[in-house]
């Protein structure tokens, strides 16, 4: 039986109609809370519940940077140890994401105690910073500050950089 | 092999557990599964948004209509499509480099790699063989473009 056949089959149109539609009223019916929220402005920056990370603010550069002149936060670099050698804000620490999730908890003992954290990753839409700002939360850290910006707002803006890699 | 109507029901049965699967446990918490299809870094919040709230019923209503034979030959397109877009989009993201999670069954994800792709292209296989299949046996609306 030919794709020809099966596309001109009006009854192959009538299905593919009633799931969609099906799955539109379904899905409008199951989170009718979280659309309003999302309509409300909610998950610009990241799909979390507040009430649920209480702890979790999101920042922009001038704050990034204004936490970063006045050593008010340690920085966490939250992507991979080889982007971290190749650029990095200064002083910041790396506790890669994605070394975390394979089971590396002792990342977590380099974090020192500090009035604030801001974590960071590559930016555009990364996602490393916010993950791991929920694992830090969930893990007892407090005031977690995410800067969504990331390394690309950082390096483009002409701040100071740092790098581990020899020239 | 491919008319053998105990066969076909077999594929229909994997396929389609495969997929209500796949949607069930994701219904739960839409975020998460929005949080996943973002760090796929093609879409923006909004489309991610949506695409996390109404997927997950696509993929359990096609699959459960192609297990019960209710427009068997739209879930098998649908399914096929899907299956061929999301080869497409793990090919894309690892040519990108890109580290994510699959996404595809909420807490039970994995890595956007190779195997995922090898996987997909079976049911996909699988998907296809019931879409072009003339027969529709065990099916509660048998599709008039099929032979009975």
């Amino acid at each position: 039986m030919g794709l020809k056949k099966i596309l001109t089959d009006r009854q192959t149109w009538t299905g593919l109609v009633s799931i969609i539609g099906l799955s539109i009223i379904l899905g409008l019916a199951s989170h009718p809370g979280l659309i309003k929220r999302f309509l409300a402005g909610e998950f610009k920056q990241a799909f979390i519940l507040k009430e649920d990370f209480p702890e979790l603010v999101f920042i922009s550069l001038p704050e990034a940077e204004e936490a970063w002149s006045r050593q008010e936060a340690v920085f966490i670099d939250s992507r991979s140890q080889e982007q971290f050698d190749r650029g990095h804000i200064p002083g910041a620490i790396s506790v890669p994401l994605e070394d975390l999730k394979t089971g590396r908890e002792d990342l977590l003992a380099l974090i020192p105690e500090a009035p604030g954290i801001v974590i960071y990753c590559e930016g555009g839409s990364c996602q490393d910073s916010t993950d791991l700002a929920r694992i830090l939360e969930w893990r007892g850290f407090k005031n977690l500050k995410v800067f969504p910006g990331g390394w690309a707002e950082w390096q483009q803006s002409g701040l100071p950089v740092e790098t581990n890699v020899e020239e | 092999m491919w008319k053998n109507k105990y066969v076909l029901l077999a594929f229909r049965l994997i396929v389609g557990g495969i997929f209500i699967w796949a949607g069930v446990s994701k219904i739960a918490d839409p975020l998460s599964f929005a949080q996943n299809i973002r760090s796929y870094q093609l879409v923006g919040q909004t489309l991610s948004f949506l695409t996390a709230i109404f997927l997950p019923w696509v993929e359990l209503i096609a699959g459960l209509w192609l297990i019960i034979g209710l427009y068997p030959k739209s879930s098998a397109l649908l399914i096929s499509c899907l299956l061929f877009f999301f080869i497409v989009l793990v090919a894309i993201t690892m040519a990108r480099g890109l580290n994510v999670d699959c996404g595809c069954f909420g807490t039970f994800s994995r890595q956007a790699d190779w195997w995922l792709i090898a996987e997909d292209s079976l049911w996909l296989a699988l998907s296809l063989v019931l879409l072009f299949s003339p027969a529709n046996d065990f099916c509660l609306l048998k599709s008039k473009s099929s032979k009975a």
